[in-house]
């Protein structure tokens, strides 16, 4: 179900990862609420442009595209570098891009684990670094950080990527805790299975496992992820600082 | 007031020190800039110059003089 109740009007978001899966549901359900955001993709993609054409058009409401790899850090600073011209306060940050991997650690080379920590971990936290100045400015942001259940729960076959959304709780932890003074509220939304290209990468086995220790014994669609990062975007959790939310169907 | 005389004021406030132990202060040198005094430093610098420092130029401010360094870039003469 997704709700329409305007409640990011006035409020500028900045999401990323935002050319398919939760991301794009994220901003198209932002977009509904009224908000104006800078949409996050890799490269540069003609349709990813009109798809934010047509959510502006549906919604009245402005989105503009910002490309850079997270593997890069010189890309991704120049890019939010462009942001401080016009001096716009950012009220909502949605770390939301990531890459899945799974495997045994006797199966996963180090460098592999190093890749997966740079764009799940280190990327997210020098966007973080780069956009606070922005986020200060209307004194009430609200940073969203997208991690995983596979961050919580240990599972074998997922010691890189658990480990780097463990990585990143964390951080979401001590960051609610530094950013506070400046108004800036940090959390963390950990999604279960959730249906993206991601999940369709798993080994069957897993995948079924996963669903069968769900509560709800399914998975979750893209958009009951992005209303719980609506939740927290809002301010209807303007008191809700530092937490880790499961969207997992009850595990 | 000139840029340098705004510059000083605003280490003298923030760190509660004398002009005299400026030119040799250095990050930690006094027990006021510590970690949570640099973000303050850099916040008062901001507003009495109008400026948003980079990421980068805050991990590398670092004592009194290379800060004077840094604020050149963003056309602040001393």
């Amino acid at each position: 179900m997704i709700y329409n109740s305007k409640l990011l009007v006035g409020k500028t978001a900045f999401v990323t990862g935002c050319n398919r899966g939760i991301g794009a549901k994220i901003i198209e359900i932002f977009a509904q609420n009224g908000a104006n955001i800078f949409a996050h993709a890799r490269k540069k993609n003609i349709n990813f442009e009109k798809k934010l054409k047509a959510l502006t058009l549906k919604y009245g409401v402005k989105i503009n595209p910002i490309y850079f790899d997270l593997i890069d850090d010189i890309e991704i600073k120049s890019s939010l570098k462009s942001l401080y011209k016009d001096k716009v306060g950012i009220d909502i940050l949605v770390n939301n891009a990531g890459i899945a991997h799974g495997g045994l650690i006797q199966m996963t080379p180090i460098d592999n684990i190093k890749n997966i920590f740079q764009v799940n971990v280190f990327s997210q936290l020098l966007i973080i670094q780069n956009l606070i100045k922005l986020l200060k400015i209307n004194k009430n942001s609200s940073i969203i950080n997208i991690t995983s259940i596979a961050g919580i729960d240990a599972e074998a076959g997922s010691i890189a990527y658990g480990s780097s959304k463990a990585a990143f709780i964390f951080a979401t932890k001590v960051l609610a805790k530094e950013l506070i003074i400046d108004n800036i509220r940090v959390n963390a939304v950990a999604p279960g299975l959730t249906d993206t290209d991601m999940a369709e990468l798993m080994e069957l086995k897993a995948k079924s496992k996963m669903i069968q220790s769900s509560g709800m014994k399914r998975i979750a669609s893209t958009t009951e992820i992005a209303n719980a990062v609506l939740y927290l975007a809002s301010d209807l959790s303007i008191f809700v600082n530092g937490q880790v939310i499961r969207v997992d169907g009850g595990i | 007031m000139t840029n340098l005389e705004k510059y000083n004021s605003v280490f003298k406030e923030c760190f509660m020190i004398e002009e005299i132990q400026l030119e040799e202060l250095i990050y930690q040198s006094v027990i006021s800039w510590d970690s949570v005094g640099h973000m303050g430093l850099i916040a008062q610098l901001e507003e009495a110059f109008d400026i948003m420092l980079d990421t980068d130029d805050i991990i590398d401010f670092s004592s009194y003089k290379i800060g004077k360094e840094i604020l050149k870039k963003y056309d602040i003469q001393f």
